[in-house]
């Protein structure tokens, strides 16, 4: 509904179908709402079309009307008639004429653009249908159909999807039954992130150590108020009540202190926590794009995602909450039980006793919870990897009416989410009460050897009950270091998955004293180039050499190493033995990115990031002004409709293009790649996606861009390769023919049967239609 | 495609209003060009800088490079004309954004109250410079000319969208 969002504060105008009123015999054709007035402020309005009249509330601006009994302007419309609709600058209007007089003019916004276009086609409908009486349409009551104003939609252009020939990694993926010392070990790991904030941390430890001390203090000084105020008290001497203020400010003081205290640890421990975290995550995101190009083939963008997005999160859920608890807790588990000796070695070793049991719990459990939380990340990232299939491939997928089965797909991996918890909470659930039961009994066994200990004298009811307090105490930190437990093997999971991507090198390696290339001229030679993916050679030896502003069109068949070739040249990989050189200097001698930047890619699915036409045209030269965006606009053809858009250069394009055709987001690509300036270009298919007609447009610019320019052009339709200087013809992974179009044909070898096979096809198709 | 000739006198171009909000040029070489339009190519990044006159059919007549640099008047007589031509209400306060998904927002503009649907909290656009843009269902641009400026009740929904 485009009518949805101008719901008003204002009552609404009543629709304008109540208020009309209609000559003898005269038709209501259409209606529609126009919202601004002549100074662009909102209102709200009314415009009615009938098969004589244009009638509408207050226009912007107007001649000629008559006013009719109902208070609208109404014109009478004959075959002079002219209805104008222009959107420009995100202003809509509509402009009645007379034989080119201006009768009158309304405003709207695009929220009313879809009516007013239908009453525009209405209106064009009753002039053709005035010329031709002997038309017998019956008019639609609610006007004509909706005309389609919105911009055809190209199939979304997911992300240039991986070569599924470099699939596999450097890395060996997932193995949930790793090492048991690897968890430790990726935590320690975790821990080097802290460095730059170790200040921050140490004030942490030492707020919680000083927290921990603070928080011994209380039972000490319950003691004396039992042994030398109630019980005296009760047995009837005569103790001054100051002496109990005395006792409870001392708790008061303890317990105010140990409150402040871990105050200020968590807050200074969750500052910490988030700066680890996310140094991590854009650490691990820097080196993921340092990464080549077999990685991201190998890897699924749901589980990359889940990786840098929620691995971090459980990390930085660890550190803050977990691991300095874990600490305080180990230190307060400790001094608690040298207290505990202290005041009274042999109650403390009963009171010990099942804590060693504890010990070889935890010890025991730990492993099974680790696997399991590994299980339940890869099964997240496993949700993750659907989702990220799905969401764009969105249009596939109702297109086959597959949306059962993707759900399936999606409740599937949710299962395994499902059972991989189910399987950690069945262990935690029997092992966490488990403790609390042992802590219980610890109680009673300090409570029976208590008594009986009162009973022999050798110990006060004030010391039993600070033993109590400090046993309860002991056996919640216990506790809570057990529930720390679970909590370390997601995180120490986690930070493995993390540590993958830190650990993965790049293939394609930076020469360690890299020579910095500038511009270079653009001669490019193969020499015995082989290139083998696992087991399966995809080059078999290539030797060739493109002068510098040559175009080379590659041919052959799906599979035949034209786009390893271009790859190669990108220097995406490297050939596994022969050289690639780039005026005569091995390409792996070169810095990598300042290489790159002499080059220009334009691929079959030209992918637009989510900013305005501005940024995506200026993506390889960010500092580009508008001078620069707009000529290289104009060179590839883009300028015109960039300037119809909404706000021009400033307009948002969505991730995947959103509202514009293939053969605009191919122009805006163009665009890209001409304002780098490179000396060499890469064409990937640059036309295969578009009709026979956007190719036209679309081949004038790419005749401007590859200009001066060493271009390596891939196509299928070999017509695009008319200006190639030269062809290589492939077959299976070598060169079988090299020449002009016209040489290649005369040799009626591979390429005149491709080139007849093309042509007769495309003679087949028109006789057909 | 030949480019469009530049307005390398642009003193030597005469734009003329005519009622109905019309505007008419008179080029260099003395031709007339009915009902032309005037289009900022950068309105956000650049609101001075390029310009296109363009043809009511779309095409480019001529390109301003420029406009804050032309010579008065004219300078003063073309931001007159873009401005009537442009719509950009500026939200000068949030009544309510609602939870709803869409979320609707209750605002008042410049150009009176108004109530509309944001899709996607994509489409609040925070800029550097303090200012923000909000694009409705229906593809209408509104600016916030300084977010630090709104009163305490619309920075605190607004805030509240950017979680």
């Amino acid at each position: 509904m485009a009518g949805g969002s101008a719901a008003h504060r204002r009552p609404p105008a009543a629709p304008i179908a109540e208020r009309i009123e209609l000559l003898p015999g005269e038709r209501l054709v259409a209606t529609a709402r126009f919202d601004l007035d002549r100074d662009l402020h909102f209102t709200e309005g009314w415009l009615a079309l009938t098969d004589r009249r244009l009638l509408g509330d207050n226009p912007a601006s107007a001649d000629g009307a008559t006013e009719s009994p109902d208070g609208l302007h109404a014109w009478l419309l004959d075959e002079a008639s002219c209805l104008d609709v222009r959107v420009r600058g995100g202003v809509g209007r509509i402009e009645l004429s007379c034989a080119g007089q201006v009768l009158a003019r309304w405003l709207f916004t695009p929220a009313q653009a879809k009516p007013i276009h239908v009453l525009e086609d209405a209106f064009d409908q009753r002039n053709t249908r005035r010329r031709a009486p002997a038309s017998h349409g019956e008019p639609l009551p609610g006007g004509p159909p909706l005309s389609d104003t919105i911009p055809a939609e190209d199939a979304p252009s997911a992300p240039p999807a991986p070569h599924p020939r470099f699939a596999g990694a450097e890395i060996d993926d997932e193995d949930p039954v790793g090492d048991a010392q690897a968890s430790w070990r990726s935590l320690l790991r975790i821990l080097a992130f802290a460095r730059p904030n170790a200040g921050m941390a140490l004030l942490g430890f030492g707020l919680s150590l000083a927290g921990t001390v603070a928080a011994l203090v209380p039972p000490y000084l319950t003691m004396p108020l039992v042994d030398r105020v109630l019980i005296p008290r009760q047995a009837g001497e005569d103790v001054p009540f100051a002496l109990v203020w005395w006792y409870l400010g001392g708790l008061v003081a303890a317990a105010l202190v140990a409150w402040l205290l871990s105050w200020a640890q968590t807050w200074v421990l969750a500052w910490v926590s988030e700066r680890v975290s996310a140094d991590l995550r854009v650490r691990t995101y820097s080196h993921m794009q340092a990464l080549s190009l077999d990685f991201f083939a190998a890897k699924r963008t749901g589980d990359l995602m889940s990786r840098i997005s929620n691995d971090t999160d459980q990390i930085n859920n660890f550190l803050s909450l977990n691991l300095i608890g874990f600490l305080s807790d180990t230190m307060l588990v400790l001094l608690t039980a040298a207290v505990l000796a202290w005041m009274n070695p042999l109650l403390a070793l009963v009171t010990l006793a099942p804590f060693p049991l504890v010990v070889w719990l935890v010890y025991a459990v730990r492993e099974r919870l680790r696997r399991g939380f590994s299980r339940s990340n890869i099964a997240w990232a496993e949700v993750s990897s659907v989702l990220a299939d799905t969401i764009p491939g969105i249009r596939v997928v109702k297109a086959f009416a597959q949306e059962t089965r993707e759900t399936d797909r999606f409740r599937r991996a949710n299962d395994h989410v499902l059972e991989a918890n189910d399987r950690v909470n069945t262990v935690w659930a029997f092992f966490g009460p488990l403790v609390s039961l042992f802590s219980e009994i610890g109680l009673l066994v300090v409570w029976a050897a208590g008594a009986w200990m009162v009973f022999q004298g050798s110990v006060t009811v004030g010391g039993l009950t600070a033993f109590l307090a400090y046993i309860a105490r002991f056996y919640g930190r216990v506790e809570s270091m057990v529930r720390m437990v679970p909590a370390a093997q997601r995180a120490s999971s986690s930070a493995q998955r993390l540590f993958e991507i830190l650990d993965c090198r790049p293939t394609v390696a930076e020469d360690p004293h890299p020579i910095r290339p500038g511009r270079v001229r653009g001669r490019i030679e193969f020499a015995g180039v082989h290139f083998r993916y696992g087991t399966r050679e995809i080059l078999h030896g290539i030797d060739l050499v493109i002068e510098p502003g040559e175009m080379i069109g590659l041919v052959g068949a799906s599979g035949s190493g034209k786009s390893t070739l271009a790859n190669l040249v990108c220097r995406f990989f490297d050939p596994s033995s022969g050289t690639v050189s780039v005026d005569g200097t091995d390409l792996r001698r070169l810095a990598v990115t300042d290489y790159r930047r002499n080059l220009g890619c334009v691929l079959q699915e030209p992918l637009l990031f989510f900013g305005s036409v501005a940024e995506n045209i200026a993506y390889g030269c960010p500092d580009a002004g508008p001078e620069r965006v707009v000529s290289a606009a104009r060179a590839a053809g883009a300028h015109g409709f960039i300037l119809g858009l909404p706000n021009a250069y400033d307009s948002r394009i969505g991730e995947r293009g959103g509202s514009l055709s293939g053969g605009e987001r191919q122009r805006i690509s163009i665009a890209r790649a001409l304002l780098v300036d490179p000396a060499i270009l890469i064409l990937d298919e640059a036309t295969s996606s578009v009709d026979a007609e956007t190719e036209v447009a679309i081949q004038s610019a790419i005749d401007r861009l590859v200009t001066g320019r060493t271009t390596i052009a891939i196509a299928h339709r070999l017509s695009t390769l008319r200006r190639a200087n030269r062809l290589v013809v492939l077959d299976a992974g070598r060169i079988v023919e090299i020449g002009t179009h016209d040489d290649l044909l005369a040799r009626d070898g591979a390429y005149a049967r491709l080139y007849h096979a093309q042509t007769k096809a495309s003679e087949d198709t028109t006789a057909a239609s | 495609m030949p480019p469009p000739s530049r307005l390398a006198e642009p003193a030597a171009w005469q734009f003329i209003p005519r009622p109905h909000g019309r505007l008419d040029v008179v080029d260099a070489s003395g031709n007339l060009h009915l009902d032309i339009d005037l289009l900022r190519a950068f309105p956000i990044s650049a609101p001075l800088g390029p310009v296109a006159v363009v043809a009511p059919d779309g095409s480019e007549l001529a390109w301003i490079d420029t406009i804050g640099n032309l010579p008065e008047p004219l300078r003063g007589e073309l931001l007159r004309q873009l401005s009537s031509r442009e719509f950009l209400p500026v939200i000068d306060r949030i009544e309510a954004i609602s939870d709803s998904d869409p979320a609707e927002w209750t605002v008042l503009t410049d150009r009176g109250p108004r109530r509309f649907q944001v899709a996607t909290p994509d489409d609040v656009e925070r800029l550097a410079d303090g200012s923000a843009f909000v694009v409705d269902g229906s593809g209408v641009r509104y600016r916030i000319a300084a977010i630090a400026a709104l009163d305490f009740h619309s920075r605190r929904l607004l805030d509240r969208t950017m979680e």
